[in-house]
């Protein structure tokens, strides 16, 4: 049933601009630093002896928020697609489990957000090779910057996918979702426990994998939290 | 009898309003029930019932048989649905709508040609749905209904924002589907005049009660004509008729005998001139269905 | 004209629009109550050191964000089922309809920043400030804050009535706003960047060695010049807007 279902999600995601956005997230937080490079390269050089290393927390000083606000732009409009006209109703009127109907759009959400890391991935690369930034190329930082806050920033999605699923009045979840963009934004001022931070990898152990891990388990514990409530409610 | 749908004391309240209050639903295999009831009576929130979408507040549905809470998915698998206003995403065509609903329920592709063709949309089937009049959307939510070739048919409210010939096309496909398809249609109205055009079986339901269910033709009984006494001194007429323990209605100075033979009014005629009475005219009144349908609505809210 | 704001303020009511609009001030109270403005004692002024904190959460992000959830909140119920047929096809022109729409959303971000200056006055009670309360300064920030927020929120009208959802122009928003982090650290751009203007606005400055000041009448051509950019966009595109 899943495969259906997603196969589904992603036809009626198309022509919504959120394929565009996908792209577009990671392209802003490396044009960020085409700017930031173009504009003042050796001063920026002049930072930091390790300066692949430099580059990359530069890059990760808008991933964060990046992932955040992506993260709330996508799961609203994941429910306004069925908002609109109140597609609810038919959609859970076919012979699906209202269950699998949620899972299907936090699948289609986490791919999204996948491709948007492996983009960023991909286009932090070409930018640090094209500044010839000099030294090996740090493959694991790479990674670690492109992935861990996605899965760091797993809570985040499952809690503003509950929030776009069940409101009628779309400007709740996307308020909710400016408070949260503020507190990854002030993260470092921050305690440890606000899911927010998270994306920041940023821990008091400074363990970035503790992220990763804590965002997954809380990620998964948030989602169930949001389908159960899901279920539990009349189609609108 | 095999019930298609058979509802057992089936409640929703929001808050302190009773939508739906003890319904018991039952719907013969192979009918076209007709759902009546006046705007807010409970039709739409029964449906929304009846397809799970809406966990009932108390009460159990049972459909091809089945418990509805423990076999959901089974039962919707037979059943097709179009509830209020049609749903649809306006940024896909009304072939990918249709495509987008056909992945789930696992049709073959040209189904989706077929249903366009059964509603006359194929000529647009390329265009975005954002563009569609009212009608055109309708008739995609029915196409979307009848997507799976469904056993059980749910209609909420179809004929909303047809044209007079898309309603007589719906209606004409509607009374074709249990004869060619086996398919038993459930259909809601506020409008008796459609029901009474397509219908086989009426339930009638108001504030969230159900009144009335029966056959079309029982219902059509209550139509049966009453005879209308116009009287000298109808006050004084009417009680002497009671008084020889008759059924008579007065209103506005109109005596009314409810159904009766010739015999009987013959009877009754007699009887009032012998009492010295001048009968003045003697009519036969035919109440249309919108009358008696009214007057039972009226006879709830009044109890 | 007012009997359309009235109207309009109306339907505005039951969209829990009380609590978006204490969202901001709370945030800033958050920032101010956990600043750590010691480090200020005898060198500045302590109400301008608790403004900074306060104002970088919330000028560089929430106020031009929010813009873009007010705006949107006040065409939520057009974009249902018919609604700008229904009220179009009432006594009113466009034009106004339109500014009554602006006007709102500016009345609500007035009441933004007021509630904002409670949040500071607040805070600055709470840390028990005993440094004179410089009245002029922060009304500048307030009101500059607020006239800031002029072409933002024309920029959100416009967007607004374009998309029926809420994510659309409220991604739209995010694209401009996030490069204000850059923007406001650059001499060369920031005074030109609109989004960059609430927290320069805001920013508690006097001296012209201060690189975050930024002279007032070049703030008001390019507050005003973007103003009238997307207040004739959004009014233009409405105008020729099918419903
Ligand atoms: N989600 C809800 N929350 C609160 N009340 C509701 C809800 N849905 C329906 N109601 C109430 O339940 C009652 C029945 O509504 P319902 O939509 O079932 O009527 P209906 O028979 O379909 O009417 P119509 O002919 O106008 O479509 C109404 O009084 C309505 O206000
Ligand atoms: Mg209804």
């Amino acid at each position: 049933m899943m495969g259906k279902l997603l196969s589904a999600e992603f036809m009626k995601i198309k022509r919504k601009g959120i394929w565009f956005l996908t792209v577009l997230g990671p392209i802003g937080v490396v044009a960020m630093q085409m700017v930031n490079y173009g504009v003042r390269k050796d001063y920026l050089f002049g930072q930091n002896d390790d300066r692949w290393g430099y580059y990359l927390d530069n890059i990760h000083s808008f991933t964060p928020l990046a992932i955040v606000l992506g993260i709330v732009i996508l799961t609203s409009f994941m429910s306004s697609i069925e908002n609109e006209t109140n597609a609810w109703k038919q959609l859970m009127a076919l012979p699906v489990s209202k269950m699998s109907v949620y899972l299907s759009k936090f699948t289609v959400l986490s791919l999204l957000l996948l491709i948007s890391s492996v983009l960023l991935l991909l286009f932090t690369l070409a930018f640090g090779i094209s500044l010839d930034l000099g030294g090996e190329i740090p493959y694991d930082g790479l990674l670690k910057y492109s992935f861990y806050p996605f899965f760091a920033a797993l809570p985040v999605l499952a809690l503003q996918l509950w929030a776009a699923a069940v409101s009628v009045n779309q400007g709740v979840p996307i308020t909710l979702g400016i408070v949260g963009v503020i507190l990854t934004y002030a993260g470092y001022a921050l305690p440890d426990w606000l899911i927010w931070k998270w994306p920041l990898l940023l821990n008091e152990w400074e363990e970035p994998i503790i992220n990763v891990l804590l965002g997954a388990g809380t990620g998964l514990f948030l989602y169930a939290a949001g389908m159960i409530d899901f279920v539990r409610r009349d189609v609108k | 009898m095999e019930y298609i749908v058979k509802t057992e004391n089936l409640s929703k309240h929001f808050g302190q309003e009773k939508a739906v209050s003890g319904l018991e639903m039952k719907i013969p295999k192979g009918e076209i029930y007709g759902f009546l009831g006046p705007n807010g009576a409970g039709k739409t929130t029964t449906i929304r019932m009846l397809l799970g979408l809406m966990k009932p507040t108390s009460g159990r549905i049972e459909i091809f048989q089945n418990d509805l809470k423990q076999e959901r998915l089974n039962i919707l698998r037979r059943v097709g649905s179009l509830v209020e206003s049609p749903s649809y995403y306006p940024h896909l065509t009304a072939k990918e709508n249709l495509e987008a609903l056909r992945k789930i329920v696992g049709v073959p592709k040209q189904r989706i040609d077929e249903v366009l063709e059964i509603v006359r949309l194929t000529a647009a089937g390329d265009k975005k749905v954002k563009g569609f009049s009212l009608g055109m959307k309708q008739r995609l939510g029915i196409a979307a209904s009848l997507l799976n070739n469904p056993e059980l048919l749910i209609l909420d409210e179809p004929t909303n924002g047809l044209d007079p010939s898309g309603i007589i096309e719906i209606r004409n496909l509607i009374k074709s589907l249990p004869s060619e398809c086996g398919m038993t249609v459930l259909i809601s109205s506020h409008l008796l005049s459609e029901i009474d055009q397509m219908a086989t079986t009426v339930g009638i339901v108001t504030k969230g009660k159900m009144i009335f269910q029966d056959s079309i033709e029982a219902m059509r009984m209550f139509a049966q004509q009453s005879v209308l006494l116009k009287v000298s001194e109808s006050d004084k007429a009417w009680r002497t008729l009671l008084g020889r323990g008759m059924k008579a209605g007065l209103d506005n100075g109109i005596i009314s005998l409810p159904e009766q033979s010739d015999e009987n009014v013959a009877e009754t005629v007699r009887g009032l001139v012998a009492d010295g009475f001048s009968v003045y005219r003697v009519e036969e009144e035919r109440r249309s269905l919108e009358d008696i349908f009214l007057q039972m609505t009226r006879e709830e809210q009044a109890g | 004209m007012l009997t359309i704001l009235k109207s309009e303020w109306f339907k505005l009511r039951k969209s829990n629009i009380i609590g978006i609009l204490l969202v901001g001030p709370l945030i800033g109270l958050g920032a101010g109550i956990g600043a750590d403005i010691a480090e200020a004692a005898g060198m500045m002024n302590e109400w301008y050191m608790l403004l900074i904190y306060m104002n970088l959460p919330y000028a560089v992000l929430f106020l031009p964000l929010v813009t873009g959830v007010l705006a949107s909140l006040v065409c939520r119920y057009e974009h249902q089922a018919g609604g700008w047929k229904q009220l179009l096809a009432l006594p009113v022109t466009r034009g106004k309809v339109f500014a009554a729409k602006y006007v709102l959303i500016l009345l609500l971000v007035l009441f933004i920043q007021l509630f904002y200056l409670a949040a500071i006055v607040g805070a600055g009670l709470y840390k028990g400030v005993a440094d004179p309360f410089p009245a002029a300064i922060i009304w500048k920030s307030i009101l500059g804050g607020w006239v800031a927020a002029f072409p933002l929120v024309a920029m959100q009208l416009w967007m607004s009535v374009w998309f029926k959802s809420f994510a659309a122009p409220f991604a739209v928003n995010v694209v401009f706003t996030l490069p204000s982090i850059l923007a406001m650290n650059s001499e060369k751009v920031g005074p030109y960047y609109p989004w960059a203007q609430p927290f320069a606005m805001m920013y508690p400055a006097t001296e012209n060695g201060d690189i975050f000041f930024i002279p007032w009448e070049q703030l008001m051509t390019v507050i005003g010049g973007f103003f009238l950019l997307f207040y004739l966009g959004g009014y233009f595109y409405f105008q020729r807007k099918a419903v």
